[in-house]
């Protein structure tokens, strides 16, 4: 059970591969990303392989698997001075994004491991689903689920914020009941104070 | 142990969802604990007449998947707490349900609730087919149209094949007017040809159209004659006798009433 270890310094999150045996190095990364999914989830990692046990092949294979499977991203370390710090801005945005442009009519489900943008409606019925944020460039009236493996940092944006149900991470938000006041900007969804909150989207703020 | 009641129709579009919702609605305003059960996956719309829409968040297919457990699928109704609503999956399809799971889940309702109101897809097919399995009792609906009552017809045929034979007659939107005209089936004409029992006559009003998509079920408004209409219908579906409504007298307005108390010939 020592095919790797992982650390915590000041780069980040480093995993250090021990043994040159592919699938057992692979199981056992994966059951112990399992075990703190949340914490995992939506986070970079380092991969470290100082004794070259992984070829190029192999290590771009587990790469593609984590980003897969878990939403993890793996920082490419191995040639660069790695001393250069990421700025905290692409905590999240870094991750895969999926770009539809359409109107989302009732009954249809859209579900990606990423963020997802779309270009277009999302009616009353209709689900979208994502790991990462939502940014809807139209009206969002059905159901948007961001962050739904447990990241609180997603967020769900709408030039017109009107859904029937709005859900970040594990916490489920609606409309009060007789609520009838559309707001003609854009507004954004975000978890604050352990509550998911909505706030007109003003431009300087995010920046 | 409560009874299962299945609203159905075979024709759309005839009130089966509007009935379902001011039937359910009515038994709890008389005190029974109901529950109405949405059965038309992929097309539901009993939330929306109940005005819960938003507050759904684990669906009938659900249940059955065992994602969650019954109770936390069930919405309290924001008006009535006796009332509770078990919506379908919109983003799903009827072939997700069979008719054993169907069964099963309106049995351990049934003992909880003393009705089950299961509110039944359009059509002749599989969501019909699952709508009925664990229901002891039918309310068919239909509305003074050819179409809609042959339907019905077809509809009774396949209910007494199962064994459904507690059926009875909801005749809706009747326009009294065109009715006295001939130009619509009248009551006769349509017990007649169906030959079943008649528990009810909804009369049209506009007001169904508002309290839909205001989410608040008729039965609620005091002044809308279908809403009255679906009291009685609940009184008599607990067994009590009740008038039919007389349907002749509404638009006549104030001055002709009083022409006609004067110029009596």
């Amino acid at each position: 059970m020592e095919n790797i270890t992982i650390k915590g310094n000041k780069e980040g999150i480093v995993v250090y591969i021990n043994s040159s045996n592919f699938d057992e190095v692979k199981n056992e990364l994966f059951e112990k990303i399992n075990k703190a999914k949340d914490f995992f989830s939506g986070s970079k990692l380092i991969i470290r392989d100082n004794n070259k046990y992984l070829d190029e092949e192999k290590y771009n294979l587990l790469k593609e698997l984590l980003i897969n499977n878990f939403n993890i991203q793996v920082i490419d370390t191995k040639n660069s001075s790695t001393k250069k710090r990421l700025p905290s801005l692409y905590d999240q945005s870094e991750v895969r994004t999926k770009f539809i442009r359409n109107i989302i009519r009732s009954g249809q489900l859209i579900k990606y491991n990423g963020n997802i943008v779309i270009i277009g409606d999302v009616n009353c019925g209709a689900e979208v689903i994502a790991s990462g944020s939502i940014i809807i460039l139209g009206v969002l009236r059905g159901i948007a689920h961001a962050g739904f493996n447990g990241n609180r940092k997603s967020y769900v944006a709408a030039y017109k914020l009107e859904p029937s149900q709005l859900r970040i991470a594990n916490l489920i938000a609606r409309a009060p009941d007789n609520y009838k006041q559309p707001s003609d900007i854009p507004e954004i969804a975000i978890i604050k104070q352990g509550g998911i909150v909505v706030e007109p989207y003003l431009p300087n703020k995010y920046f | 142990m409560g009874i299962g009641i299945v609203i159905t129709s075979g024709k759309g579009g005839v009130g089966k969802t509007t009935t379902t919702a001011n039937l359910g609605t009515g038994l709890a305003l008389l005190g029974k604990k109901v529950v109405v059960l949405d059965a038309d996956t992929g097309l539901r719309n009993l939330d929306l007449h109940l005005g819960l829409e938003n507050r759904i968040v684990y669906n009938l297919v659900d249940v059955i998947e065992g994602t969650c457990k019954l109770k936390q699928a069930l919405i309290k109704d924001k008006r009535l707490d006796n009332l509770y609503l078990l919506p379908t999956a919109q983003i799903k399809d009827k072939t997700c349900v069979t008719q054993e799971q169907m069964q099963e889940l309106v049995e351990s309702l049934k003992n909880d609730f003393d009705f089950v109101l299961i509110d039944c897809p359009a059509g002749i097919e599989g969501g019909f087919e699952n709508a009925v399995a664990g229901a002891d009792m039918a309310l068919i609906v239909t509305t003074p149209e050819v179409s809609a009552v042959r339907d019905a017809d077809r509809i009774i045929g396949k209910l007494e094949s199962k064994g459904i034979d507690d059926h009875r007659l909801i005749v809706n939107r009747i326009n009294y007017d065109m009715t006295k005209k001939g130009e619509m089936l009248n009551i006769d004409d349509m017990t007649d040809i169906l030959a079943i029992k008649l528990i009810g006559i909804v009369p049209e009003d506009e007001k169904i159209v508002v309290s839909t998509n205001r989410g608040e079920p008729a039965i609620l408004d005091e002044n809308s004659k279908a809403g009255q209409a679906f009291k009685n219908i609940s009184r008599r579906i607990l067994g009590e006798e009740v008038p039919y409504m007389e349907l002749n007298d509404d638009n006549e307005g104030f001055l002709n009433k009083l022409k006609k108390i004067f110029f009596k010939n």
